[in-house]
Order: structure tokens, then sequence, then C-alpha cells
């Protein structure tokens, strides 16, 4: 079931409104409603990877109790390690077989050898990524002893399966969503129209931003050999408000529906085509994922502690498994190794934690040097983002020959003036509410009947310019 | 919990208001004539209605007949012409149906046209036999391979339109499909433009269905005998001696070839060596498909069809 699908807009006031006749003080068949809920969600697209989930749950549930209850490290870390093994198996499974073996005959066949092992026609299971680490993160920190397991069983299903994150995320963790999960929930009037607002806003990002912008990357980038270099720049600006669209829109709608039920979710992006340097950026963009791969393998690895090679390894370490958690493709390894050597150099001269504040904080208008460090920045996600919507690594290329070419300066030879005016106004809209969690969450200094026009602008908006609906992207991750 | 429902309620209810003043000021819809089905058991408009088309460039008109576009200053010499949506023309302003450039060609006959859209061939002759009562001397009937297939409710089976039940040879009258809805969502633009962009399958058969039942009647050579009982019927059973069958461009040639060797008239229209007669994002012919259409028809009724 999509967000923006009409199934979605039946189900959601349906399980809302008996989620809180339940009420609140009855906590266990709250949760035992959102499960069902959950897997109803999940089962829409295709109930036989339900088992997947569950099996999932029952190991970690299961592990967890068993953590608490030895103390010997051997056998801790075995458990550990099964949980780990069972987690990845499934993701490398379903995920990575195919590239591994496409790869390994590649490998072969480069040394003259022939190898003759077949792929499988393997369905990725819609979410995979997300809750697969939503999990790990739970036998890990029991096993670093920073998170007690719990007993209910049907709260910690929920908590695996819980609809509004389950297959694009935030990937919550555990020390920050299970507790929720035995706490009363009460219904907060405040709390409730954030939420709404928030996923109006998540909305719009995804049915006017990002879907319009698909449309038109999609012709650039799949007739880019017929395009001049200015019309392939611009193809590639639309790919960056499509995924940042589709993506932080979906996690909009993810939290404020979250919030419906008295849930808070973290935040997962922070404006971060404002940010100053690339470290900032990382630093805004999927910042559940960015700082799962901080606290669980770059801080184990060592981190930034030891000497400069450890630093270079440690982070290309961390942004090439980033880049490879998106999908098994070469593109999205290159991205993270493109984005790991624009990070590398602030990370070097220490000069990584710079721009830790908002930018131009208190004012309207950036100065004339954060406008041109915005820029610079924003001009190398663009490039890395070639990569990451790319085919295989030969588009890629292609696509950046013809792009750096004499061409770069002719003129725009797809120009969907209505599409660029929206891209202006959100941009507008986000950079006025940039010191907000969203941009429009801060619209309340705003009289009623203004803000409420607002709103039904932006639902007008999503009406009229609603194209081919575009599944999220980041389902495929 | 009390109060945000109410402000829900209350938001829905603006924005439901506001959407619908938008969309009845940018004409984002085209206004839909309501149909009534008359003693006959024909399928027509309630006369006398008017509205805009899309972007409200253009009003449609139904006049006291029932019919789409304005009725002839005389009926002496009279050639009426039937079809589908492509006759009714609702998309083009009314210079530009049938019976306006026919008329241009043709300035000594008068023209009368009892278009409906969504018509099946053995409809159009059950209109016809209401518009004999004019008197034309000719009756130009614009049907396609679809049109016929659609005529026999062996191959599909449609309860809005009439058809041809071919085993007994009975015409099943159509009925009309969700009345009660289609009032209600042609009163309220803002429900029917939703309708429209977000279409639900509302009847039994689905999306799907349909589109296997269109494969399946595409091929000639399944359908063959029932398309032959189908138009024996007609020639049985109707006045066909002033009917001429105007089959649109690229119809199927083995479906024209059994109407000629059953001593029936067509004009097969041909649009080849000419820029596109069509919208671009709709099959309907443009004002310039329609005077293309015009001419080829009035050529071959001035050279060989009317004596």
């Amino acid at each position: 079931m999509f967000f923006n699908s009409i199934d979605f807009f039946v189900f959601l006031p349906i399980v809302f409104g008996l989620y809180w006749l339940i009420g609140s003080k009855r906590i266990k068949e709250q949760n035992l409603l959102i499960a069902i809920a959950s897997y109803v969600f999940y089962g829409w697209w295709d109930w036989r990877f339900l088992s997947l989930i569950l099996f999932s749950t029952l190991v970690d549930y299961t592990i967890g109790l068993y953590l608490d209850k030895t103390e010997k490290l051997s056998k801790r870390k075995a458990l550990l390690w099964i949980s780990i093994g069972v987690n990845l198996g499934f993701l490398g499974f379903f995920k990575y077989y195919n590239f591994f073996i496409d790869s390994l005959v590649d490998s072969f066949t480069f040394f003259g050898k022939d190898l003759n092992i077949n792929t499988l026609n393997i369905v990725l299971p819609v979410g995979i990524s997300f809750y697969t680490f939503q999990t790990l993160s739970y036998t890990i920190d029991i096993y670093n002893k920073k998170l007690k397991p719990t007993k209910d069983f049907v709260g910690f299903m929920a908590f695996v399966s819980f609809f509004p994150q389950l297959v694009a995320g935030p990937i919550e963790r555990a020390t920050n969503l299970l507790p929720q999960f035995s706490k009363e929930r009460s219904f907060n009037y405040a709390i409730a129209v954030d939420g709404l607002r928030q996923v109006l806003w998540g909305l719009f990002k995804k049915i006017v931003i990002a879907d319009n912008c698909a449309k038109y990357a999609n012709i650039i980038f799949s007739n880019h050999t017929e395009y001049n270099g200015s019309t392939l720049l611009l193809g590639a600006f639309f790919f960056a408000f499509q995924i940042y669209g589709d993506f932080s829109g979906y996690s909009d709608i993810a939290i404020g529906i979250s919030r419906l039920f008295g849930f808070n979710l973290k935040r997962n992006f922070a404006f971060p085509y404002f940010s100053r340097d690339i470290a900032e950026f990382w630093r805004r963009w999927h910042i559940s994922l960015s700082t799962w791969f901080r606290d669980y393998l770059y801080i184990p690895l060592g981190g930034s502690r030891g000497g400069t090679k450890m630093k270079i390894r440690n982070t290309f370490i961390i942004f090439v498994v980033s880049g490879f958690w998106h999908g098994a493709n070469w593109t999205f390894i290159i991205w993270g190794a493109l984005n790991a050597l624009y990070f590398l150099p602030l990370l070097l001269t220490n000069k990584n934690r710079i721009n830790t504040d908002l930018v131009a904080k208190g004012k309207y208008f950036p100065s004339l040097i954060e406008v041109g460090q915005m820029s610079i920045t924003f001009f190398l996600t663009l490039i890395a983002w070639i990569f990451f919507r790319a085919d295989n690594v030969s588009h890629a290329i292609s696509y950046l020959q013809n792009l750096f070419t004499s061409s770069l300066f002719y003129k725009i030879e797809i120009f969907p003036s209505t599409i660029l005016i929206l891209v202006l106004f959100f941009i507008i809209t986000e950079w006025l509410g940039r010191n907000g969690e969203y941009a429009i969450e801060k619209i309340d200094f705003i009289k009623q009947p203004i803000r409420w026009a607002f709103y039904i602008s932006l639902i007008i908006l999503m009406f009229s310019f609603t194209g081919e609906e575009q599944q999220f992207i980041y389902f495929q991750f | 919990m009390k109060k945000f429902f109410q402000k829900i309620a209350l938001f829905l209810l603006l924005t439901i208001c506001v959407g619908e003043i938008a969309v009845r000021i940018t004409h984002v819809n085209a206004d839909i004539p309501q149909r009534i089905i008359d003693a006959d058991g024909i399928q027509k408009y309630y006369p006398n209605q008017e509205g805009y088309w899309k972007g409200g460039d253009h009003k449609w008109i139904i006049n006291s007949m029932g019919w789409p576009g304005e009725l002839p200053k005389s009926y002496d010499n009279l050639i009426s012409i039937i079809g589908d949506s492509y006759i009714e023309n609702f998309m083009n302003p009314n210079e530009c149906h049938q019976s306006s450039y026919l008329k241009k060609q043709m300035p000594n006959y008068n023209f009368f046209e009892a278009a409906r859209s969504g018509v099946t061939l053995i409809e159009s002759m059950e209109i016809s036999k209401q518009i004999d009562s004019l008197k034309p001397i000719l009756t130009v009937i614009h049907t396609g391979d679809g049109d016929i297939y659609e005529s026999i409710k062996e191959i599909i089976s449609l309860t809005d339109i009439t058809q041809l039940n071919t085993n007994k040879e009975i015409i099943v009258q159509g009925k009309m499909k969700s009345p009660g809805l289609k009032k209600v969502l042609y009163s309220c633009k803002l429900l029917y433009y939703l309708y429209n962009r977000f279409p639900i399958n509302l009847g039994n058969e689905t999306k799907e269905d349909s589109k296997n039942i269109k494969v399946e009647s595409s091929k000639f050579e399944t359908n063959e005998t029932k398309v032959r009982i189908l138009i024996n019927y007609i020639k049985n059973n109707y006045n066909i001696d002033d009917k001429i069958f105007v089959f649109k461009p690229n119809s199927d040639k083995n479906i024209i070839n059994i109407f000629k060797s059953l001593g029936l008239k067509t004009i097969l229209l041909n649009p080849s060596n000419d820029k596109s007669w069509s919208f671009d994002y709709d099959p309907h012919w443009t004002c310039y498909g329609h005077e293309r259409v015009a001419n080829q028809i009035s050529n071959k009724l001035k050279s060989s069809l009317i004596k």
C-alpha cells in the first residue's frame, strides 16, 4: 500500500478511528491493532513476504531475551552473530545474491575463465533494508547493554512492523521507538494537527515536486545522448529534487502519521540542499541511516580516532557500504565512494564540523559566501546523483561526458517552466521554514484563514499536478 | 479529539467548496449533458442543454431533438448523419461539425446530426429508424471495427449500450448505467474531476477483463460468423437503400468486404498523405480532421452516391 494511494486514504482513517476508540489506557490492544494494521499494510503489496518480517521478529525477540539471560561473552557474541547472520543473510540473499553472482562471473570472464552459475529470479521484498537495520539495532543495543529486552512480543512485533515507517524509514532505533510501545499514548490535539500538517507537506513534496521532476529526469536520463550539456545538467537537477522530494516526502508522511498515533519518530532530513559543505550535507541527508552507520559501523571500526590511514579507510568503508545499502549496483558503490572523496578533505583538515548551525540563522537572505558554499555543495551532490540515477556505470560516464562539453552553455532544450516555478516555490518555502523540523512547521504565527488558504492551495496543487503515480524510490532499497 | 474531528470536517468542507469553485471557474472538466432513454428505447440527451468543453474555450449545445449541434434551417433535401463521439464532437466548436462542413461543400442539401458517444452500429441503425420519420434522402452512418464488435452481445456484453443477441437475433436495449451516480457526479464538478483523474472501477467487469475482451474481439477470424449475422440482420431489418456506411480510417477490410458483398454502400476514410486528423492526446478529430472527413464524404456522395 502506498501513502499516495486511494487504498491508504481509506485504510488510515479506519486504523486511526479504531486505535483511539480502543483508548489510551489499553496499550496492549492498541499495540495489537498496530501490528495487525502493519501486516495488512505490508501484505497489501505481497502477503508472502510477511513471513520474512515475522521470522526476523521472532529471531530477534528470542535472541534479545537470551542475551539478557547470559553474561558469558562468548555466548553473547554467538547470539549477536546469529542475529546479524539471519538478518543480513535474508538481506544478502534477496538483495545482493544476483549482484555477487554476476560480479563473480564477470571476474572469471575477465581472467579468461567461464563460470556457469545462474542468477535467480528474486523479488526484492519491499523495505527489507529498513526493517533489517531496525531489528539489528535492537540486538546490538542489548548486546552493548544500552537496552533491556522487551518481554512484550506484540509490542515488539508492532515496533518491527510499525506501518508508517516500515517500508522506507526513518530507520528507528530500538532505544527510541520501542519504549514508546510500552508507554501510554494520549491524543494531543496540537501534535495531531502538526502531524497532519507534516503529512500534507510530505504529500506535496512527493506528488507535486518529486513526481513531476521524475517525468523530466526520466526523459533526459533515458535519451541523454540526444541532449546538450545544459539540458543534461537540468536533468540532474530534476533528479536531485525528485529524490529529495520523494524520500523526504515519505519521511514527512511517516513522521506525521506516527504523530497521529502518539508516536515520535526521528527526524530524517534537515534541509540538506542548504548545506555549506558535504559534511553538513551528510548530517542533514537520510539522518537515520547516516547515524546508524556511524554508531554501528564507523565508531566500532575506530571512527576518526586513529591516524590518517584509519580515517581514510573508515570513511571509505562507511560511504561505500552506505552506497551498497542502496542497491546491488556498481553505480551506488561509486556514488558512495565519490561522496567519500568529497568528505575526506574536510575530515583530514578537521573542517568537517565547521558548519553545524543553521545557515543564515535569523536572516532572510544568505551572504554571498554562503550562497557560493551552498551552490558548490549542491553541484557536487548533483554530480554524484548522476551515478545514483544511472542504469549502469557506462550510462553515468556517458552522461557526464555529454554534460561536460561546450554545449553546457547552450540553450536548454527542455524547459518545463511550470514545474520549475513549482520547484522554486518549494525551495523558497523550505528556505523560509528551515528553522523548523519541516518547512511549514512554524506556520502557526500566520492567522488561521490565511494558513488554511495555504493548505488548501497545496491540496489544489496536488490534484492539479498529479502525474502518473510514481512508486516511492526508496521502496526498492 | 472532538475538536480535532470538528476542525478536520470544517477544513474538508472548505476544501471541497474551494475546489468546486476552482473547478467551475477554470472549466477543468468538460460539462456533461444529461441523458434520457426515449419512448423508442433510444439513449439520447435532454433537449436544449448547453455547457462548456474542457478549458471553457467553446460551448456545446443539445438541440430541441436531443442531439448535439444545431438543427438544419430546412428539412428539404435532408441528409442525416449518425455516429458516435467523433460525430457528437463536443471537443470542437459548432462550426467544426460534419453538418457545417458538408453544408459548405453541398449547399443545396441540409444536414441533420444524431450522434452520441459510445453508440454501437446496431444502435445507430435504431437511431436511423427513428430519423427516417424526417424523410432524409440519405443517411450517413459513421462506424468502425469497435462499434461493430460492441454491437454483438456474445463478443462483449455491455449493459449500457444497445446490442444484438446474435444467437436469438433480438435487440437488447441498453440501460442507463448508474444514473443516480452520474447525476451526482455531473452536478458536483469537483467530484467529477476527481472521478476522471483517479478513476475507480465500480462495475463488475475489471479493466483487465475488458482489455482481454478487446484483444479477443479484435480478431476477425474468431468473430466472423457473429459479424456476418449482425450485418445480415441489419440488411434484413432496416431500410438500407438510403444508408451509407462510413468507416473510420484503418478499419478492417474483411468487415468492409462483408458489407459490400451484401450490397451495402460503404466509404472508407483515408488519411494517408495528410497531416494528423486527431488531437495530440485524444483520438478524436480536430477541426482540420473533420474538414478532411467532410471533403472525402462529399466527394464520394457527389461523384457516385447521389443521383
